[in-house]
Parts: structure tokens; sequence; C-alpha cells
């Protein structure tokens, strides 16, 4: 993104912002509710158009690709997925295909074995629980090979348990099929998972850089307007915890 | 897909030739006399090709809506199509309007439910599309509107034209005739190819626009051509032989619940099964309370609403 901005009803929301992904990166999008998460990855995702700068995909301009082909090099999951169709695991995961004239390389199979669901491939979408569905839909964009996945708070209405589970699963994919992750998210305990956290507030870029270093206590007040303790080991490694 | 849908598949087909030969009397296609000839070829069979082709349009239109309308509760008529073909066929009805002879009826109705259609969708139209919502309330609103209507021209009417014009309301295929059914096919026939041909954007918008605009599709030009296709359909059918209730709403559910839900499978055994399900019912409805006809959109319903009913209570099928 190049000093992109943007506006809801003529208010400025964005202005100005700058913000890259390198390659088999995995970030953490975080801020406040409100902050502009949402809104930059939909701009990402070619949702919505950029009132002002550019957004460049592989040094081409994002708005100049077909929907087919931006779709074969990003794909976007947002918060509130339609879960309550039918579909059963199998089908759903092979809509990732749809983008495609000639089937690529990648099987179902595999893209269903890489989420731990191959197992399920029978089952409906209706009888999976919150956190296999939100698998199911990763193991699509899987299928899908896109070499950038959005993701917009895969967290919510997880417990901690698929939260961990989900967010080893996106670790383990971005080291193993190469791809980059940018994923918005609330929860603090989680921050020390990514390579690097980008920090928002009110339409801007507070801050960026691994976790380890930009998130600090002051930091979270600042933005959040809350006090947390942070534990730093010898290693540097970080872990959360609330007073 | 289970077995038991290949047999009910199968039964239906081996059905259809016999529901051409049932009727008031039995016609035996090993001795027929002449009148029976003439009464299979110039009647049974235009009925049931019109029975067929209708049950066919609705039901597949049914599959669409519900799914890219992302409502189990949607059918046809939800769009107000039919109300407004209802008005305006009423109109013809009761003042005795034959200018176009037998084309009459159906081509007025099919004024009616296109004009219905273009206002329902420009009412929806934003943003370069149609809005899922909008569609809904601008249809239901328009459909509330020439119902109140009808209803009023009805209460004035006389009761030869009242019930003429009632009959039609509730679906009347005893119009059928072979004139009609080029056009119904190729409008039809349209209608459906669209609905086919977009049936992967149509599983992808089943699971949001945000979703299927991520693999790849334009969430409003894709509804606004599955738009155009329903609308074809149901307008077609409507101008074919009136309002038949039920067909639309509750075939694709039957379906969904044999063959899943990916819409490649669910249009067309949707259009499979209401053109059965519409032969069979209009079959009944000439047939029980002979010489009365009963309008085939009342049998459907007591036909189809039982065995939804069954349906529901063995699994949920709005959604596993």
């Amino acid at each position: 993104m190049e000093e992109v901005s943007f506006s809801y009803n003529q208010s400025p929301f964005i202005e100005n912002l700058n913000f890259g992904l390198k390659e088999r990166e995995f970030v953490g999008l975080v801020g406040p509710n409100g902050s502009g998460k949402t809104t930059v990855l939909k701009l990402l995702a070619g949702l919505l158009r950029p009132h002002g700068g550019r957004i460049m995909l592989w040094g081409r301009p994002l708005q100049e690709y077909t929907g087919r082909d931006r779709a074969k090099l990003i794909s976007y999951l947002p918060q509130i997925l339609y879960t309550n169709v039918p579909f059963t695991v199998e089908e759903l995961v092979s809509m990732g295909l749809y983008p495609y004239e000639i089937m690529p390389q990648t099987s179902i199979d595999e893209a269903l074995g890489s989420v731990g669901l191959y197992e399920k491939r029978n089952a409906t979408l209706t009888e999976l629980s919150g956190g296999e569905k939100r698998r199911a839909f990763i193991a699509m964009t899987l299928l899908q090979g896109a070499g950038i996945l959005l993701l917009d708070e895969p967290m919510a209405n997880l417990d901690i348990r698929y939260q961990i589970e989900l967010l080893c699963l996106l670790r383990d994919l971005r080291l193993k099929r190469g791809i980059s992750i940018l994923m918005a998210l609330h929860e603090v305990g989680l921050f020390p998972f990514f390579d690097r956290v980008v920090v928002m507030n009110e339409g801007r870029v507070v801050t960026s850089g691994p976790p380890s270093e930009v998130v600090t206590e002051g930091l979270i007040k600042q933005v959040y307007g809350v006090e947390i303790r942070i534990h730093r080991d010898a290693r540097g490694s970080i872990s959360i915890g609330l007073i | 897909m289970k077995r038991s849908f290949y047999l009910i598949l199968v039964g239906s087909l081996i059905l259809l030739p016999l529901l051409v030969l049932t009727g008031p009397s039995f016609i035996n296609p090993f001795r027929m006399d002449k009148i029976q000839w003439t009464i299979l070829i110039r009647i049974r069979l235009p009925r049931t090709a019109v029975a067929v082709l209708m049950g066919g349009a609705l039901g597949a239109s049914g599959a669409v809506l519900q799914g890219f309308l992302r409502n189990p509760l949607a059918d046809p008529y939800i769009l107000g199509l039919s109300a407004g073909a209802a008005f305006v066929a009423t109109i013809a009805i009761l003042t005795g309007l034959l200018t176009f002879g037998v084309f009459t009826i159906p081509l007025l109705s099919f004024v009616g439910a296109v004009c219905s259609g273009v206002l329902v969708g420009l009412m929806a139209y934003r943003k370069g599309g149609i809005l899922p919502e909008r569609l809904l309330l601008a249809g239901v609103g328009l459909g509330f509107l020439f119902s109140s209507a009808l209803m009023l021209l009805l209460t004035i009417s006389s009761d030869e034209g009242l019930r003429r014009a009632i009959h039609w309301v509730f679906g009347d295929l005893s119009m059928a005739d072979w004139s009609l059914l080029p056009y119904g096919l190729i409008l039809i026939g349209t209608g459906f190819f669209i609905a086919m041909g977009r049936a992967k954007s149509l599983n992808a918008l089943m699971l949001g626009d945000e979703v299927a605009h991520s693999l790849g599709f334009n969430p409003y030009r894709e509804r606004l051509l599955l738009f155009l296709s329903v609308s074809l359909m149901t307008a077609s059918s409507v101008s074919l032989g009136g309002i038949v209730g039920f067909v639309g709403l509750v075939v694709p559910h039957m379906v969904r619940f044999f063959v899943g839900a990916d819409s490649r499978k669910v249009i067309p055994f949707s259009a499979l099964m209401g053109g059965v399900l519409l032969c069979l019912s209009d079959t009944l409805g000439r047939t029980v309370f002979a010489p009365t006809e009963v309008p085939s959109g009342l049998i459907t319903s007591i036909l189809g609403a039982p065995y939804f009913l069954y349906l529901l209570r063995r699994r949920d099928i709005l959604g596993g």
C-alpha cells in the first residue's frame, strides 16, 4: 500500500497509509475496534477501492487484475462466514479451484490433509465445530493457491484451544506452502505468535515490527487504554499477562 | 447422492407417460379411437408439456433464488412477478380482452411479470448490481401493492369473471396449447441456461459476497444475471398457466435433502422434480373431481406440504 487513503461517506478514515507484506511473512494486524483493520484488509482484497494512493501486487496495481487473476494471488476470509449451508467439506474446499480453467496440481485431499479435515470430508458444514469450519475455509483458500492470505478476526468465537490450534496451523502452512498471512485480531495474548505486529489506531499505523520489540506496556495502554504486564525471557521472547 | 433419490427420479420418469394417458377417462395407448387420439395429441400432451415446463421453471427459479438471497423461505413469487402478472391477466380476463386470441392472457401476464421484475430490479439496484435485502423488500412491497389491486378488482367483478380469474390465479393449465410451447421453451430454456452457467458463482454467493469476491466473482454482476434468469423463468411460467404455489419454495429443499447444496446439481434436479410434481398435480386436479377441475396450485400444496413436513421432521433441511 503506497500513500493509500480511504473515506466512508466523504469523511476521511484512512489517510496516506503505507504498508507492505513480505513473502512468507506472518503478520498480525492489531488495534482497537474501529481502528481500520478490516478496512485495510478489504482494500488489500480489492473489496474496497482506495480514494488516493495505490496498492501494488507483484509490481502491478491491484485494480488492473481481473477477478480471476486476483483470486489466484490473494484470498480473503471475512470475520463472518456463512456456514449454515449444507455443503460438504469436500464441496466447499473444491470451490478453491473456481478461479482456474485448468486445475492446478494441488489436490483436494492434500488441502484437506493440511488442515486435518481429511476424515471429515463428507461431513456437511453445519455438522462441524466453529474451529473446524474455519479450517475448512482455510483449506479452500489453500486450494485456491493464492500466495497471500488475508484473515479478518478468524479467532472470533473460538475458544483458546481452537485459537492456538489455528495459529499453529497457519504458522505451519506459511512455512510449508510459502504463503504470506495478514491477520486482523484482538487477542493481545496471541501477539507473540507473529513475525511482525502492525498496530493501528484511528486509521493509521502507530507502529510495526517484531512483537518482542514493538509491543510494550505503554503502547497497549496508549492504543487500548488498558494496563497489562509484559514478561521478557532471556531470548527476548515475550509473554503477556493481564493486571 | 442417495440411492433413494435415483429411485424417485426413475419412478418419476416412468410416471410421466402414464400421467399423459390418465384423465377423466384413461386412454389405452394400444386401443385408441380417433377421438381419443385427438384428445391425447391436442389436449393431454401439450398440457403435460406445459406442466413439465412450468414446474421445471419454478423449481429451478426457487433453487437459484434461495441460493443468492441466502434465504430458505424465498420462492419465485417473492419478487412480486406473479402478483404483477396476476393483476394484468385479471384485467384481461374480467374485461374479456381477446386482442391476441389464445396468446392474450399469456402475453399480457408475461408483460405484467416482466414490468414487475424491472421495477423490483430497479429498486434493488445499487453499486452496479442487485442487493439481496433490497430485492427481497422491493419484491414483497410491490407484491402487496399488486395483490391489493387484484383483490379490489375481484371484489367488484361479476361472478363468472371472478370464477375464471380465481382459477387462473391458482394455476390453470386448461388453456395449454401447442402454439404456446415454443415461446415458453425458448424463454425458460434461456433462463435455465443462464442459471446453469452461473451455478458456480451461485455456490460462492451462498458463502457470502466477500467469499465470492475472494474466489474471483463480482457478486453484484453475478446476482444481476441470476435475477435475470429467475425473472425470465418465473415470468414465462406464470404466463403459461397462472400462479402455481409451493413448487418453487419446497422442491429445491427436497432436492437438497438428497443431492446436497451444490447448485450444479440442485438447479437441474429441482427443474426435473418441479416438472414431475406439477404434472402429477395437474393430472390429479383434472381427474379426481372430474368433470370439475381443481387448480394445479392447490394440488401441489396438498401433495407437497405433508412430504415437506416429513422431511423437516427427519432432518433439518434448512441447514443440516
